[in-house]
């Protein structure tokens, strides 16, 4: 029996036709989700397009790759429909049993093998997959078309896994050929069961695939995330081998994670964020808190989610909810119905469960895929996630503790200011001055920056400095210590613009604001623009020029390009996204661009000839 | 070759010199054949550099000083 209670929803419903043409029937694990049709859709789209469309490699081998996996996680749902959907393509029941058993005599060829072998070690340990285990999958002969593909089939197996094993529900057919152990041979011999080499893996930027640059110009589905999001992830430019795929996926992401009428979007947003934490998926992690803080959390809540969320300060129903998605997701064999029961009772209702499980499980297909390919984070880690949250073994190292560049002592962040916040909070005065004097023209142009006038940020800085001592004792080391402090800067500015009651505010708008700004000054520039003006003069042009900038844009230049912060940093003090963060940095430059222009081209009178 | 229009859809990124080796192949691409984008291009690295080589809004340390010092001495005060 399901988990959950089903719905009435008619035969004819459009993916049921799908799944029925294709398969003869309708699974059960389609019919456990009739509560949120939508989701079935999804399902139906990823399962189309990964599945059953023709590409680089075979059906027989994605249902080779499926079923493999499916047995490797005692998956008894998926083993069972699986292995019938294979002997409906031909291959007898040895064979099957051959595939079942992890065993080498199922008949394949080398390249097929490696391949399986590759998909299982990524199902099992994704952190641990590298440039070189791709090296070898092409050394066997397999093109980059189809290892892109077997990592996609990976992902949909994990997808389908985690989904079954939330949704309990009952196998299409009995009873699962399973074997009594689970299969644990080494995961094939070297090249790919060496040790993959981390130090070089984590120098090596993916993906690890070749992804040939398409435009959002003929490209559709790209247009549409430039537009909703600001900009286009690494996640779906790495997979521009298979465009159909990458719609796929939009429009099944479009269906589980952009409703609203079951789990709200910072819960969904919540739950892949933990469940990444948990598969030390840095990339995922790094994504989904800054969708968090683009949503209005602040940047030490979701960071505290990556870290523990049992420390955050989410509700005691949302932190079991995490609780849920987590055992979930990293697959923990202790799953059962009792968890399902249990999040009822807290309040969650039976479509917002399903909708948990559905998150999870595209979650691990976005890990899974993620992690197969090598894809470069777009955003930073938040600086306290260091992968600690070990859940595999701990004699695999994973390529995020070696990415990480900052060193943490259990989850909280290595600060060079830690030794003298804690003297300063307990009171020396001396170490208080050392550490507004290590930080004076950070938060002087902050303040000039927002209140867009120095001699005012010279009169705020006193009230900024008694304010951050009045509140150092509640600092409690979750961001850095700068960090803090600009968040102080920054509220005694706005208590002063508010007192000067022409509010220029810093959040309107987030991704879409002045899109069409287009650079007019189209004249070439000196070869060394700066060698046409004294130093002093320059500075004074720039500040000049900044001080005419819109607030907004003015503050992300400053501290970037001044302070020298990274976009990361910057999103995290003026808790934005950091698409907005990009957004607004190149429209300050182009602006000021506008603006030095006539001081510096080629043309300019006073140049030096 | 990419239009205009793709090409400054990539820009910030290309700025930020965060681009994939396929990006950034079709970016140089339509450089060395754009007069306009190259100028908008060059003219936008050069305004970064001065910018960031400006020190501008630098609180001099003669300024610095009275304003700290007029801070610690309110939190003597308060703290005895």
């Amino acid at each position: 029996m399901n988990f959950l209670s089903e719905a009435q929803l008619k035969d004819e419903f459009g993916p049921f036709i799908a799944f029925r043409d294709a398969f003869g029937f309708i699974p059960n694990l389609l019919q456990a989700q009739r509560l949120l049709p939508r989701v079935i859709e999804a399902q139906a789209m990823l399962e189309t397009a990964v599945r059953l469309r023709e590409g680089a490699i075979s059906r027989v081998q994605k249902e080779r790759i499926l079923l493999s996996i499916a047995a490797d996680q005692r998956n008894t749902y998926c083993v069972a429909l699986d292995s019938r959907v294979l002997s409906s393509l031909g291959l007898s029941d040895g064979q099957i049993g051959d595939l079942l058993n992890g065993s080498r005599q199922a008949g394949l060829s080398a390249p097929d093998f490696a391949s399986l072998q590759f998909c299982l070690k990524l199902s099992r340990h994704a952190p641990s997959v590298c440039r070189q285990d791709i090296e070898a999958l092409r050394t066997c002969g397999l093109e980059d078309e189809s290892i892109f593909e077997a990592v996609v089939v990976t992902a949909l197996a994990m997808y389908r896994c985690t989904l079954s094993l939330g949704l309990g529900p009952e196998p299409d057919f009995g009873p699962p050929k399973l074997p009594s152990t689970r299969i644990d041979q080494p995961l094939g011999p070297t090249p790919l069961g060496s040790l993959p080499d981390l130090h070089e893996a984590a120098h090596r930027k993916g993906p690890y695939v070749p992804a040939p640059y398409l435009s959002p110009k003929t490209f559709a589905p790209f247009a549409a995330v430039q537009q909703s999001r600001g900009f286009i992830p690494n996640f779906f430019r790495a997979q521009t081998l298979r465009p159909d795929l990458v719609e796929a996926q939009l429009e099944a992401m479009g269906r589980i994670l952009l409703s609203q009428d079951a789990l709200t979007r910072v819960q969904k947003e919540c739950i892949l964020l933990a469940v990444s934490a948990a598969n030390l998926n840095s990339y995922c992690v790094a994504i989904h808190c800054d969708l968090l803080r683009g949503l209005g959390m602040p940047s030490e809540d979701g960071d505290q989610i990556a870290v523990d969320h049992h420390q955050s300060n989410l509700s005691e129903s949302d932190a079991a909810l995490l609780d849920f998605a987590v055992k979930l997701g990293t697959g923990d064999p202790e799953f059962s119905r009792a968890d399902v029961v249990k999040l009822q009772t807290l309040g969650f209702t039976p479509e917002q469960v399903l909708e948990s499980v559905v998150v999870t499980a595209f979650n691990n297909f976005a890990n899974t895929l993620s992690m197969g390919l090598g894809i470069e984070p777009d955003f930073a880690p938040p600086p306290v996630f260091a992968g600690t949250k070990v859940h595999l073994s701990p004699a695999a190292p994973t390529p995020m503790q070696q990415r990480q560049e900052v060193v943490h002592v259990s989850g909280t962040l290595q600060d060079a200011d830690a030794d003298l916040v804690a003297q300063a909070q307990g009171g020396q005065l001396e170490a208080f001055e050392a550490l507004v004097r290590r930080h004076t023209q950070l938060i002087y142009r902050t303040l000039t920056a927002i209140l867009g006038d120095p001699i005012d940020a010279q009169d705020a800085m006193q009230d900024t400095l008694l304010s951050a001592f009045k509140h150092i004792s509640g600092f409690q080391g979750r961001a850095k210590f700068s960090t803090w402090l600009v968040s102080i800067a920054r509220n005694t500015a706005f208590q002063r613009l508010r007192s000067r009651k022409n509010v220029e505010s810093l959040d309107e708008g987030e991704y879409g604001e002045d899109r069409d700004f287009r650079p007019r000054q189209v004249r070439a520039w000196q070869d060394n623009p700066e060698q046409c003006h004294s130093k002093s003069e320059m500075r004074q042009l720039v500040e000049r020029g900044l001080l005419q900038l819109p607030a907004k844009y003015r503050v992300v230049v400053m501290l970037r390009d001044i302070e020298q912060l990274s976009a990361d940093d910057v999103a995290r003090q003026l808790g934005l996204s950091v698409p907005a963060v990009k957004t607004r940095l190149l429209r300050g430059r182009l602006m000021l661009r506008e603006w030095l222009s006539p001081y510096v081209t080629a043309t300019y009178k006073g140049a030096a000839q | 070759m990419i239009t205009c229009e793709e090409f400054f859809a990539e820009f910030a990124d290309y700025l930020e010199n965060h681009v994939s080796p396929e990006v950034r192949q079709e970016l140089e691409l339509h450089l060395s054949q754009c007069r306009v984008c190259h100028v908008l291009y060059d003219s936008s690295r050069k305004t970064v550099k001065i910018v960031s080589e400006s020190n501008s809004f630098e609180l001099p340390q003669d300024v610095v000083d009275p304003i700290i010092d007029r801070v610690m001495a309110k939190l003597r005060t308060k703290g005895s």
